[in-house]
């Protein structure tokens, strides 16, 4: 009996050393903010007082990796039920009024980061392109091919912002370039990066990447995430 | 007694350790989900292992809080 004991645990303990060797294996070093670390000489790290994270503080957990936008042929993508579609440029939308506020992101994995973010209200994009009445959701994609969405009101009820800047630095390529959704009161997963595609519908159906993978649809911060 | 108590901690033991095994493995499942998934074949996605995770966190008390007290209890009795 002593015997068999010894042999399963021997077995059990191969086996978490083969999973072990297996995640070494399959570590993409993508998710190693490397590049970013140079950054620490502009970074902000302090705003009016309240302490900043850093950008390298953020764990990669995006679903395809870093993305790398061509900024020369890159276009913001308003579209949908509107009365005037619009094509952005990320200078045309950088020459919009901008906004800076500090924001927490919760991330659902249980870790978190306090920064200092600049960007433009969606509000004003999505005024310029004029919603139809029939429009009550928006839908927001990245260029890596993940999505999420909201209801139209959230943008005009709140001051959310997409961000080009974190701690007074262009957002990089691993957290988002070039433009992150604030979205304040959300979960991490609901903060989509590397935006190109703006949607107006009216499918209140419509669920995004992970939401329909098992996470709550409004991803509210007061509100467990599973959905 | 001593015996079933001996008994008790060899259960204990064993669900421990398969609880321990479950919480690595999900924790994975989390933070390393895309290797995760590949491996097992998209059985457990990031959603199911947080969930996993979650529930086990009282189960994984409560035998942990037996095994130390069967633990005590028996070297306690054997010493006396």
């Amino acid at each position: 009996m002593r015997k068999n004991e010894n042999i399963i645990f021997v077995v059990l303990l191969l086996l978490i050393v083969a999973l072990v060797i297996i995640a070494v294996f399959f570590y993409r070093p993508d998710s190693v903010p490397q590049s970013i670390k140079n950054l620490s000489s502009v970074e902000v790290r302090e705003y009016k007082g309240e302490d900043l994270s850093s950008i390298a503080a953020f764990r990669e957990n995006s679903i395809k990796g870093p993305q790398y936008v061509n900024i020369s042929n890159y276009k913001l993508e308003i579209y949908g039920l509107t009365n005037n579609p619009i094509n952005y440029s990320y200078d045309e939308v950088l020459a919009k009024q901008n906004y800076e506020k500090v924001v927490t992101l919760h991330c659902v994995e249980g870790w978190d980061v306090t920064i200092l973010w600049k960007g433009v209200l969606v509000r004003d994009l999505l005024d310029d392109a004029k919603p139809k009445n029939t429009a009550n959701t928006v839908i927001l994609y990245a260029v890596d091919g993940y999505s999420t969405q909201y209801p139209l009101q959230y943008f005009y009820d709140n001051d959310i912002i997409i961000a080009y800047e974190m701690n007074n630095v262009t957002i990089p390529p691993e957290r988002g370039y070039p433009f992150m959704l604030v979205a304040e009161d959300k979960w991490g997963y609901k903060w989509i990066k590397w935006i190109n595609k703006i949607e107006l519908s009216n499918d209140t159906n419509y669920n995004g990447y992970w939401e329909s993978r098992g996470y709550a649809k409004e991803g509210n911060l007061n509100e467990s995430f599973f959905g | 007694m001593k015996v079933s108590l001996d008994k008790l901690k060899v259960i204990a033991r064993w669900i421990l350790f398969a609880l321990v095994i479950a919480y690595i493995i999900t924790g994975f499942g989390i933070t390393q989900y895309q290797v995760v998934e590949k491996i097992t074949l998209g059985l457990l996605t990031k959603v199911l292992s947080q969930k996993i995770h979650f529930y086990l966190l009282i189960p994984f008390l409560i035998f942990l809080i037996i095994h130390i007290y069967l633990s005590v209890t028996i070297r306690r009795n054997n010493s006396i």
